[in-house]
């Protein structure tokens, strides 16, 4: 069992956003999070990596519970996220964003003194994300300077650098053209068969092309769990979610 | 004794209120911190000054001067702070600390470096009895001001419209311009009244501690504190925040006067380690 | 915040050009250019403390002269009464620094980066009321007495200026090459990604607290030194130096300088002080010229003196390839 949320339940004042939520991970593959706006996906997101407190229940992560933990300490165990709206680091380069990215490997004694790009093992390290995400050919690049769908990419690379035991996209897809969003799904596909990995997502289709196991969310509560094949199938989901009356 | 003392405390709390809220609630609406409104409640004082000087009349010194303030804040918004909003907040409030300079020496060259002072008007010259004891009738007067700004201010903030429309701006800027509301207006009209408010505490204060060149910075730390420890953009965090270190100031004066200032600092530190953002912030 | 951009060849390289200005300067001045130098390379070091908190860790102090009193007072203290040779002083106010540093760090980090510069006028204002009304430290009349190092056993006087000045130059190598290694260090690119985007490192796993914490330890150990260098030079300190002025005129000095480029601080150092220097000399109301330049630098000159100097290079760059 990689990670087990139980009886998940916030709040902001009078609104309830999560309403007793249980979800377990525990197989090497993907997982999709789907829900109309206002379905508490992003709260659920924050509060698993730490950037919410939960008002109820428990998050536990590979049997140990993880409620205290703070943000960077929870990343250091393995949970790692890239987020709906790029978050880089605009001033640096493409290989800088990840040097920053692999430096959280060293140990603290280690920060002083020998310059970050002397140091070959993180220059390697480096390189092969940079291969990983498609990035190489723009390496000495500012990221600023790349286009939406390549800084979305940078985006998942920053995530995936200390090969986290769990990886959680936020709409990795948000504002793509079809082609760009392409490219993220095969990129998703190549990863979900190393890392353990929750999406949330809007676009229906690449989730029923990259996760195995679906939840599904509706004004806080979890109203359905199953395969792609199951949500689609099911009367409740496209009830509440699309409206479609079959 | 106490009575006086609790006095004194109440006294300077509601000095440090009217130069906070204006500080607070501008650092709400702009996401800065003007470092010189230290400076506008000397160059309240100094206005002061002058008007009284020239007409021997207190109360038309404490009519003008504050609005003689709150005129160079709207020059100083309309001039300079509406155009530095490209450049980053860090830059915005480095700005202001270049302005204390302007503004110390422009008051050294039109005023000149000696101390003066202002006599308090013949009506609040006199003390009364309290409790049994003997207290200046003038210190109660600036009581009175601070009392009535906070419950002027409470109103408009909480009960009228124009407060409802800076309220929102301070909680979410864009969506409120977005809703059609002219938040530069919001913004101009809030920090020319911030600076009166710190040109009506220099030119009240002006006959119990003076009027001199160094006045700006003593009451800006204060100020600070007051509003890092009360919460940006909250009426309450000001009033709050002036209460505590009004009272933590001048009972420590008395009580521990060498220690004061430590008594002070440990103070804010605690609360910032539980609260890092203030007790009431609406950042 | 902004910083000028990373450029580790034109920072060594402007570095090794003010440092042999220095030291030229230094062999052809007279005593007056020669204590108005060793003033310049002080500052620089209280500059360059300034600059790397700034540029690597985004935070701006603005109640910084309150370690250049520490150091001083320390220096005072430790030779005076426990007669330390001064240069030993040096090397304890360091770690004084350090430790001191770091442990405000700890509690001032929390705050977002506008409170931070609030809560650090407020220390050093609260320092300098300190140190003024305080009798057991000399009070507003300060102390004196301080002497410069012993190195009569290696044939030299300190006492002279030019010997003094040199001593100060190494001094100020040393602190160059330290931060300079820190600022390529791991610790060094977190503090500048800290700077640019610190939820981001946060999610990393890198731990904010401690990297802000250390950098600001780091900062405030090289603001002691120069305090403990300024009271050898000048044989006395007063509550004057914590004064919130001189924080001030650090901040300019590092937006002249061009904020994160660390050899501009010296730099921005030299140009303000020497500018002030003369200005002070010629007016009364320098203050208000200093005020107002400052105000347009910050609005017109972002990357500061560093900016022209890496636009001139690149015009040099072009006009070459």
């Amino acid at each position: 069992m990689l990670m087990k949320l139980k009886n998940i339940s916030k709040s902001f004042g009078a609104n309830s956003v999560l309403n007793k939520i249980n979800i377990n991970i525990s197989k090497k593959q993907c997982y999709g999070i789907i829900g109309p706006n206002g379905a508490g996906k992003s709260t659920l997101f924050k509060i698993i990596t730490g950037n919410l407190l939960q008002d109820e229940g428990n998050i536990y992560f590979k049997n140990n519970n993880i409620d205290k933990l703070s943000i960077e300490k929870r990343a250091r165990l393995g949970i790692s996220q890239s987020f709906q709206n790029n978050s880089l680091f605009n001033e640096m380069t493409v290989k800088e964003n990840l040097m920053i990215a692999c430096s959280q490997s060293l140990n603290i004694g280690w920060h002083f003194f020998k310059a970050l790009d002397k140091r070959k093992n993180i220059l390697d390290k480096t390189y092969k994300i940079c291969e990983q995400i498609g990035l190489s050919q723009y390496y000495n690049h500012k990221s600023e300077s790349l286009s939406y769908g390549l800084q979305r990419q940078l985006e998942v690379g920053l995530a995936i650098a200390l090969h986290p035991k769990l990886l959680l996209l936020d709409e990795p897809t948000a504002g793509m053209s079809h082609l760009e969003t392409k490219q993220i799904v095969s990129m998703i596909k190549k990863l979900s068969s190393s890392y353990t990995i929750i999406i949330v997502e809007h676009d229906m289709n690449v989730i029923y092309s990259v996760a195995k196991e679906i939840y599904v969310l509706d004004r806080g509560d979890l109203i359905f769990n199953g395969t792609p094949n199951q949500v689609k199938k099911s009367v409740l989901v496209n009830d509440r979610y699309t409206g479609i009356k079959k | 004794m106490l009575i006086t003392e609790i006095l004194n405390a109440l006294q300077f709390s509601m000095t440090l209120f009217l130069l906070s809220i204006g500080l607070t609630i501008v650092f709400g609406l702009m996401k800065i911190v003007n470092l010189a409104h230290g400076t506008l409640y000397m160059l309240g004082a100094y206005l002061g000054l002058s008007i009284w000087t020239f007409s021997n009349s207190f109360w038309l010194a404490f009519f003008f001067a504050p609005l003689a303030t709150a005129l160079i804040g709207a020059i100083l918004y309309s001039c300079l702070f509406k155009f530095i909003q490209r450049v980053d907040p860090m830059r915005q409030v480095l700005l202001t600390f270049g302005l204390i300079y302007v503004g110390l020496d422009s008051v050294r060259l039109l005023w000149g470096s000696m101390s003066h002072s202002i006599s308090a008007p013949e009506l609040l010259s006199n003390s009364i009895q309290i409790v049994g004891e003997t207290y200046p009738t003038y210190r109660l007067f600036v009581i009175f001001v601070g009392l009535f700004v906070l419950v002027v201010l409470y109103f408009l903030l909480e009960k009228s419209k124009m407060g409802a429309m800076v309220r929102a701006s301070v909680d979410d800027h864009e969506t409120t311009q977005m809703l059609g509301i002219n938040t530069n207006k919001i913004l101009f009209y809030s920090f020319s009244l911030g600076c009166g408010l710190a040109g009506l505490a220099g030119v009240t204060v002006a006959p119990i501690v003076g009027v001199e060149a160094g006045m700006d910075m003593e009451v800006l730390v204060l100020t600070l504190i007051v509003v890092v420890v009360g919460g940006p953009g909250s009426l309450k965090g000001a009033l709050v925040g002036s209460l505590l270190i009004g009272f933590i100031d001048t009972f420590g004066k008395v009580f521990f006067p060498e220690l004061a200032l430590i008594t002070m600092y440990a103070a804010m530190a605690l609360i910032l380690i539980f609260k890092p953002d203030g007790m009431y912030s609406k950042l | 915040m902004s910083a000028v951009q990373y450029d580790k060849q034109l920072r060594s390289y402007l570095f090794l050009a003010l440092c042999c200005s220095a030291i030229l300067i230094n062999i052809f001045g007279d005593y007056f250019t020669q204590f108005l130098l060793a003033e310049i390379i002080i500052l620089s070091l209280f500059a360059m403390s300034l600059d790397f908190l700034a540029g690597r860790g985004g935070m701006i102090s603005l109640g910084h002269a309150m370690f250049l009193g520490i150091g001083a007072y320390t220096t005072t203290i430790l030779y005076i009464y426990l007669s330390i040779d001064p240069f030993l002083c040096s090397l304890i106010t360091i770690i004084i620094g350090l430790i001191l540093g770091y442990l405000i760090a700890l509690i001032i980090t929390k705050t977002h980066g506008i409170f931070f510069i609030m809560i650090t006028l407020a220390l050093g204002e609260m320092f300098h009321s300190w140190a003024f009304t305080n009798d057991s430290l000399g009070g507003s009349d300060g102390i004196s007495g301080i002497a410069r190092p012993d190195l009569l056993f290696m044939g030299l006087d300190l006492n002279e200026p030019l010997l003094f000045t040199y001593y100060l130059i190494v001094w100020l190598i040393l602190s160059y090459l330290f931060l300079s290694a820190i600022t390529d260090s791991p610790l060094g690119r977190n503090l500048d990604a800290i700077r640019q985007n610190s939820n981001r490192v946060l999610s990393l796993g890198g731990s904010v607290k401690f990297y802000k914490s250390a950098s600001f330890g780091i900062s405030s150990a090289i603001a002691c030194l120069a305090g403990s260098l300024y009271a050898q030079l000048n044989g006395f300190v007063s509550p004057e130096l914590s004064h919130w002025t001189v924080s001030g005129e650090g901040l300019i000095m590092i937006i002249v300088g061009g904020i994160g480029s660390l050899s501009g601080a010296i730099l921005g150092a030299a140009v303000v002080h020497v500018l002030q220097h003369e200005l002070s000399k010629l007016v009364d109301w320098w203050m208000l010229l200093m005020g107002g330049g400052f105000i347009l630098i910050v609005l017109f000159m972002k990357d500061g003196l560093w900016g022209i100097i890496l636009k001139f290079k690149n015009y040099i760059m072009e006009k070459i390839c």
